[in-house]
């Protein structure tokens, strides 16, 4: 573990390359092909449609990419490692379920959450239910106990969901329809800041816990055996992923894949389960993945991601030699 | 931690181990007070019928259960923080979860947490006492094989790794030699007393070899039927603390 070894130093090399050009992909190819000279300036206005076209559209798709790949990696990781099971992700623990909730009382049944409407719907809803799960959390110390209760709670929401869903009219179904459909189109420049916060404020959180989420993947009583503070670690992994999920899918959807799928894949790259690399690496791995799919952005984003994601990670895991169990 | 050789280093003061059944119910207590010390460079193995409280009595002196009544000193103190705690003793068992997805170097290195920053980085230093942990329980060899790869008696030896690597001052050992052969459990006991004489720690170990109990421990504590009794290891057969093994 000291210092940093070929294969990780490596690793890291590539990702970032390919980050770099899928970057320059979604900035300046598209429907309309751009260049660094359509973007001048001229006192200060926009001086051309491609110019606008950059700041207004492209730009914040990149940035919705990139702070949705680093969120929903990271929190499916840390969320994979405290439950001990390779299928938990920020979609187990309902927060999904709760982040539609808001979004359907907001399009189906007419509630406004203020400024942001649906994306505060979302976000309410998330931390409704991310605070259910605290709860309980602060009351059992068994994670498999967390695991059920968020499940339960996915299908209580869902329930409710279907319920909004029966009583709405085609055009406000159609709007949430597209909302669950996932899209990196629809942050706006405002909302960049708001994204971008809970995205550094859950990563901080996640990544002050690194130490508990090494010791975790062993039980409760060995990270304690190894001075961990256990109950600190999992309130504040659950607070951090929770914070990551609510907001990607608050301003993207609900993508699932993302979630599930990086923090393998980054182990079969980086061969090592440990955090302080694994961490950047999913991180790294889902940006990638998202700028990838956003290169598709006139298809539903959760489409793509299954489509081309599915077969690419499942070779990857088969050619890697499976979980490894 | 340099400490006087027979220092008291764990303290145990009318202290009854047990189980909470649930908030409303009263404790049950498993085994009558003990009082019992644990010194710099002496083996005691702890001996006694599967569910005597064994287990129980080494995860309440490690601070994973709370004792009933009664106390456990470390050095006198019976408040550490969790991270000194871990510096001064720890406990090693073998069941339980496989970690997947681990490698036995990075699983050893796992022992230097209590040291660690908050990124849980490694030093050079750290990397030493790995590298020595690795070389004492022989498993140099497999230190890049997947822990789930591993025999359950080869994984034991890696928990071990993992307890040296951490530098305590107590072991507590839960079954180390369950999955063991004969050899390597004749080398397990050895390499404790090697421990033990070398490095002045202090090492409680639960087995059910009583013969190595007898022949390589300093002194034998017995659970049996709610009583613990100590004696040293070379009396204990005269004064009757193994007459439940002849059943």
């Amino acid at each position: 573990m000291r210092g940093i070894d070929h294969r990780i130093l490596v690793g890291f090399a590539l990702l970032i390359a390919l980050i770099a050009i899928l970057s320059y992909l979604t900035l300046f190819s598209g429907a309309v092909g751009l260049s660094w000279s359509d973007l001048s300036f001229k006192g200060g206005q926009y001086d051309s449609v491609e110019a606008r076209i950059f700041w207004q559209i492209r730009v914040p798709r990149l940035v919705a990419a990139v702070l949705s790949g680093i969120s929903l990696a990271v929190a499916g990781l840390s969320l994979q490692t405290l439950f001990r099971n390779p299928l938990a992700g920020p979609f187990v623990l309902g927060i999904s379920s709760g982040a539609s909730l808001g979004v359907a009382l907001s399009l189906l049944a007419g509630f406004t959450f203020g400024h942001f409407g649906v994306l505060s719907g979302a976000a309410a809803g998330a931390l409704a239910v991310t605070s259910v799960v605290m709860f309980v959390a602060s009351r059992f110390e068994n994670s498999t106990i967390l695991l059920i209760v968020g499940l339960l709670m996915g299908y209580f929401i869902d329930a409710l969901v279907s319920l909004l869903i029966m009583g709405s009219d085609a055009e406000s179904l159609r709007v949430y329809v597209s909302w669950g459909m996932g899209s990196f189109g629809r942050l706006t420049f405002d909302g960049i800041w708001i994204f971008a916060l809970c995205t550094v404020v859950g990563l901080v959180l996640v990544a002050l816990s690194i130490r508990y989420l090494n010791a975790a993947r062993m039980g409760d009583d060995f990270a304690k055996g190894l001075g961990v503070n256990v109950r600190q670690g999992r309130v504040m992994v659950l607070l951090g992923a929770s914070l990551l999920a609510a907001a990607s899918t608050a301003f993207c959807g609900p993508v699932a894949f993302v979630g599930i799928a990086v923090p393998h894949l980054s182990f079969m790259l980086f061969k090592t389960s440990n955090h302080r690399v694994l961490m950047p690496a999913s991180a790294l791995c889902g940006v990638v993945l998202c700028l990838a799919a956003s290169q598709f952005s006139k298809f539903p984003l959760n489409a793509v991601l299954s489509l081309v994601g599915v077969p690419v990670v499942l070779w990857v895991i088969v050619r890697g030699g499976g979980l490894r169990r | 931690m340099n400490l006087p050789l027979n220092a008291t280093l764990l303290q145990c003061e009318n202290l009854v181990i047990g189980y909470k059944q649930d908030k409303r119910s009263d404790a049950v207590g498993l085994v009558t007070p003990v009082d019992f010390e644990l010194k710099a460079g002496e083996v005691v193995a702890l001996l006694g019928e599967n569910g005597s409280g064994k287990s129980t009595f080494l995860k309440t002196l490690c601070g994973l259960l709370q004792p009933v009544s009664g106390s456990v000193l470390l050095q006198g103190k019976s408040q550490w923080t969790a991270r000194e705690r871990a510096k001064f003793i720890t406990l090693v068992r073998m069941g339980g979860v496989v970690c997947d997805r681990m490698n036995v170097r990075e699983f050893v290195g796992l022992g230097r947490m209590p040291y660690a920053g908050l990124f849980d980085g490694r030093n050079q230093e750290d990397e030493n006492f790995v590298s020595e942990a690795l070389a004492l329980l022989e498993i140099e060899k497999f230190k890049d094989r997947w822990l789930t790869e591993l025999s359950d008696g080869e994984r034991s030896r890696v928990y071990l790794a993992q307890a040296v690597a951490q530098q305590v001052n107590v072991l507590l050992l839960d079954e180390p030699n369950a999955f063991m052969d004969i050899p390597r459990s004749r080398k397990l006991f050895t390499l404790l007393q090697k421990l033990a004489k070398e490095r002045d720690m202090g090492i409680l170990v639960s087995t059910h070899s009583v013969e190595y109990a007898e022949k390589y421990c300093d002194r034998i504590m017995v659970i049996e039927k709610g009583f613990a009794r100590c004696e040293r290891a070379s009396d204990a057969r005269a004064r009757g603390l193994l007459d439940w093994t002849e059943g």
